[in-house]
């Protein structure tokens, strides 16, 4: 009984933030000409060799949600990093539109686009991209600065998020005194400073060690339930990807394979690619109990549980009841039961 | 908040903002201002007990050796035999070149082009030598190149082995490198001082001049390109039981050996600059013609040997170049590819024909009729500059307008004003800038240089009769400073269009690749061309000869800021203009401070070469140690050394601003 299955290229939302058709990025000589023709789906050492073109992103739908989380997941070359220079038009896309809160940036002048920049959308790179001879202060404010917001307004503005980011009052000093950790950390309060409605993350953790990853994931989690932007997320770590996003995106060649919620990739991956990725997830870490349910019995119950809670939370409370649990909605309103079996049989299944 | 523990930072030094900070002023302030009241209040003018006779014993040294050049065991036992073997060397080059004839050298040049760079390198560099035939200065260019040839192989026989020591110790390489940042500061007339007293005039002291100068790149780009064989690749060779030697041999060489190719283009460029210069101790080459020309004021007769050596340089510039170029240009004729051995068997073969052919059919000189004097054709444009280009211009007046501008509205105000400045008051104020660009050791040491120029004493000749070295120094500085200002007033704007426009980068790049490797000389031409003799020709030439390397600093430091920091400018919504003030500058200033460091001593390196075209103050002085050792050697020295000091100021304070403050507090 999973949920309808989200559609495949993620234009799914209503009132979407962020919203991109057909976008496409090919470099070399005319690029224009291989959107949509029939070479662009040759192999790449083949048209690069008869166009000199390299398709790096093509027919790309996108749909994120106000406050919504989206991970684009891949491995390095498969488009990502192009896909998310694109948004903001870092890169410019060759074919395709994206609009950005109902502003059309791919059509948008200098003007509008330096504006959706510097209000709309803060981006996070992969490293950390700070100005080293800045102190975090004036690097925290550097989005406010082009802003031409004064001098003591954006420090004190600064000064605050960096304490947001866990760097209270090491605002003088200079980023190389800092850990790589660290340092992403005034990446991304330099991304909250200007109070955009979006932040761009491009693989901002992967130049950092697992355990510094995991801070910084869990400084994200944090972030999202505080200060609910709209997030698009860049990465080519499966577990962060899960861990993450409220829904992801497989890209492969250029291309979405699937998006999806976490639970959706694991448990259905649309194709051999995405089924070898997602193998070795533990099915328990990612699957909500409301995937797996058993329609509403008439009980008793040993009590209530949250559909969203993942199955592996509620190994402990099944063991101490005989009694299935009752599956409640985020209303309160009971949808389905689950019971010992039903988990044991998530768990029991992982390995396949 | 959560994840508020992020740990200390990683590094405990933190800045002592607002610590004391206006108390940290005091002393400084203090003792600046005190020295300055005394600075005023004793003798505005050097006094005369701080003579320290140098110019004396100099002019004594110099009679003794020119007596005692035949007794002396120094002589007879070292300098003499040393001076013997490298004429011999030169003269035995000379008549290998003699042998083969103008086609023998002409099939040589095109054989190594071929063979270290391909057909390109090869053409061009048989072009520009079919040039210098036909320009009719084969003879003179020759002795040059022969007075080159000598050198270079000198200057790598020591050179080398110097480098694979210092890659491979770094006591070494602390200690080398002491001599090699002092020989590249010092003006290469410097050396040519002392190089004549002991090994006279002619070959010789032009020889060892050059070796001087060419030694250092040579040992920098050996030690440089092994010391970056990286380290995996002498493990492999460790673990698998080479010796030092085997390692050195058959994993580093080979590993290093296009940095040391490209250090062979460094050392054959800068001793060629060089040699051209060192034509002033007397051989009959290229350099001698123009300076002979420069003297005359007749640029016709410097014109064409100038562009004997534009030439030549570009010939063995591009024979040198090597596999740098190929990779980045398509082959000009695609030839059938023949086995290294064999390319090298037709390329040898081709000159032993060419010689071959041009002995029997007795071909000594380039035959009357290909032979082009352009000479008179020069002086008629010369005519027609001056009638044309020096006065009535539109708007910028013409190049005289230009130079009597510089002259009575910029340089002699500025002029006269260093002189009236009490003298010390100018030492306290270096001092006070060196103190702000670096600290107390700095101002210390400037100081101390400028105290030495007052030790220099007196030389004939000003209004007074006697004119001390000091208000010299203030001549030539106020002509330095003013070059300075130009040169980096025009080169900082072209060079960050450089670095931004890769169309501007396009167009310059010929220029400042040909620039740099000219001599010096070779501007002077154009600007006595152009404004005549005086202080303003001596200034623009040493603002053209400063150029280059300033516009190619601050764009290539442009280029080398990293992306990302650029990127996340333009991602928050950067202009053009505020990536370039905010993000690129800041991060390119260590590099641009550098090509301003570069063209200050590019301007102290023209002070004597400027001398030629009038410039005189201790330029003049200093070349005319060259031309009457007898009688003027002693304050040749003595302006030779005040200009050493004013370099070592100059170099050591704009070197400061551009070292970060963090590499500062380290250092």
């Amino acid at each position: 009984m999973l949920p309808a299955h989200g559609d495949l290229w993620g234009a799914s939302v209503t009132d979407p933030m962020i919203e991109v058709r057909g976008l496409w990025k090919v470099y070399g000589h005319r690029a224009e000409r291989i959107v949509g023709s029939p070479e662009a789906d040759l192999p790449r050492n083949e048209l690069e060799a008869r166009t000199g073109c390299v398709v790096a992103m093509r027919e790309v739908d996108l749909d994120v949600a106000q406050g919504e989380v989206f991970v684009v997941m891949g491995l390095s070359g498969s488009g990502k990093s192009t896909l998310v220079r694109c948004l903001t038009r870092l890169i410019e896309p060759t074919a395709g539109t994206v609009r950005i809160g109902g502003v059309d940036v791919t059509k948008a002048d200098d003007q509008q686009l330096l504006d959706v920049r510097r209000h709309k959308v803060s981006m996070v790179f992969q490293h950390f991209g700070l100005l080293p001879h800045r102190s975090l202060v004036d690097n925290v404010a550097f989005g406010l600065e082009l802003q031409g917001a004064d001098k003591g307004q954006r420090r004190e503005l600064a000064a605050n998020t960096l304490e947001l980011v866990g760097l209270r009052g090491m605002g003088s000093y200079k980023p190389h005194q800092l850990s790589g950790g660290q340092q992403q950390r005034v990446g991304l309060a330099r991304a909250l400073a200007t109070n955009p409605d979006i932040l761009l993350f491009d693989e901002p953790f992967s130049a950092l060690d697992p355990l510094i990853r995991r801070e910084m994931q869990d400084e994200v989690i944090r972030l999202r339930s505080e200060v609910r932007k709209t997030m698009v997320f860049i990465t080519h770590d499966l577990s962060e990807a899960l861990r993450l996003g409220d829904r992801i995106a497989i890209m492969r060649d250029g291309r979405f394979v699937q998006v999806g919620t976490p639970a959706e990739v694991v448990m259905n991956p649309a194709d051999d690619y995405v089924r070898n990725f997602v193998r070795d997830v533990p099915r328990s870490h990612v699957v909500p109990v409301d995937a797996i349910m058993d329609p509403l019995g008439d009980g008793p119950f040993g009590g209530d549980i949250s559909g969203d809670t993942k199955v592996r939370d509620v190994v402990g409370r099944v063991a101490t009841t005989e009694l299935p649990l009752r599956v409640i909605d985020g209303a309160g309103t009971p949808i389905g039961s689950i019971d010992r079996m039903g988990v044991l049989s998530v768990i029991a299944n992982e390995d396949l | 908040m959560a994840l508020a523990t992020a740990s200390g930072p990683s590094n405990a030094t933190a800045p002592t903002f607002g610590v004391a900070g206006t108390r940290r002023w005091i002393l400084p302030v203090a003792t600046f201002g005190l020295l300055a009241i005394i600075a005023i209040a004793v003798n505005p003018n050097v006094p005369s007990w701080m003579d320290i006779g140098l110019q004396k014993w100099v002019r004594d040294r110099y009679m003794w050796t020119v007596q005692n050049s035949n007794s002396s065991w120094i002589f007879t036992g070292v300098f003499n035999p040393l001076s013997d073997a490298i004429n011999w060397l030169v003269e035995s080059v000379q008549w290998i070149l003699r042998t083969l004839r103008w086609p023998g050298v002409l099939a040589l040049f095109a054989a190594i082009g071929w063979m270290t760079a391909g057909m390109r390198a090869a053409v061009s560099g048989g072009l520009a030598m079919a040039g210098i035939a036909v320009l009719d200065v084969w003879e003179p260019a020759m002795v040059t190149l022969s007075i080159m040839v000598t050198a270079v192989g000198i200057a790598l026989v020591i050179g080398i082995p110097v480098g694979i020591w210092t890659s491979r110790s770094d006591r070494a390489e602390r200690i080398v490198r002491g001599f090699l940042d002092t020989a590249q500061v010092m003006p290469a007339f410097v050396y040519l001082i002392p190089v004549t007293i002991f090994f006279g005039i002619k070959y010789p002291p032009a020889v060892i001049a050059t070796v001087i100068y060419a030694v250092p790149p040579a040992v920098r780009l050996t030690s440089l390109g092994l010391r970056s064989v990286p380290t995996v690749m002498n493990e492999v060779g460790e673990s698998f039981g080479c010796t030092s030697w085997q390692q050195l041999l058959k994993v580093q060489l080979p590993m290093a050996r296009k940095t040391i190719l490209l250090g062979l283009n460094q050392v054959i460029m800068m001793a060629f600059g060089i040699v051209v210069i060192a034509s002033l101790l007397g051989a009959d080459d290229l350099g001698n013609l123009v300076l002979k020309g420069l003297q005359k004021n007749d640029v016709g007769a410097a014109f064409v040997p100038g562009l004997g050596i534009v030439l030549l340089a570009v010939a063995l510039d591009r024979i040198s170049t090597g596999e740098r170029s190929t990779s980045t240009r398509p082959p000009l004729i695609k030839l059938p590819t023949v086995e290294r051995r064999t390319g090298t068997l037709i390329a040898l073969g081709s000159v032993v024909v060419a010689a071959a052919v041009a002995k029997l059919a007795d071909i000594t000189a380039i035959p009357d009729a290909l032979a082009v004097d352009i000479s008179g054709t020069i002086n008629d444009a010369v005519g027609w500059v001056q009638d044309n280009l020096r006065k009535g211009v539109p708007i910028i007046g013409g190049t005289q307008a230009i130079n009597d501008f510089l002259v009575t509205d910029v340089l002699e105000p500025l002029r006269k004003f260093l002189v009236w400045l009490p003298w010390l008051l100018v030492v306290v104020v270096v001092a006070g800038i060196a103190y702000l660009s670096k600290g107390w050791r700095l101002a210390v040491g400037c100081s101390i240089c400028l105290l030495l120029i007052g030790t220099m004493g007196d030389i004939p000749g000003g209004a007074d009769g006697r004119t001390h070295l000091w208000d010299l120094s203030m001549d030539t500085l106020s002509q330095v400073l003013v070059a300075i200002v130009i040169s980096v007033a025009i080169a900082l704007p072209l060079g960050v269009w450089a670095g931004r426009s890769d169309r501007a980068q396009q167009v310059m790049r010929p220029f400042l690749d040909t620039a740099q490797v000219m001599p010096q000389f070779v501007y002077l031409i154009p600007v006595l061309f152009l404004f005549g003799v005086g202080r303003g020709a001596g200034v623009v030439a040493s603002v053209i000869y400063a150029i280059p390397p300033c516009i190619r600093l601050t764009g290539l430091g442009l280029r080398e800021v990293p992306y990302t920091p650029r990127e996340a400018a333009i991602s928050f919504g950067a202009t053009k203009r505020q990536e370039l003030v905010k993000v690129q500058l800041p991060l390119a200033f260590r590099s641009i401070m550098l090509g301003i460091n570069q063209t200050i001593l590019m301007v102290l390196a023209t002070v004597i070469i400027a001398a030629l075209v009038g410039a005189g103050a201790l330029g003049l002085v200093a070349y005319e140690g060259f031309t009457k050792p007898i009688q003027k050697i002693g304050q040749s020295a003595a302006a030779g050394l005040s200009i050493v000091f004013l370099a070592i100021v100059l170099d050591r304070i704009t070197q400061a601003w551009g070292t970060s403050p963090e590499q500062q507090r380290r250092s």
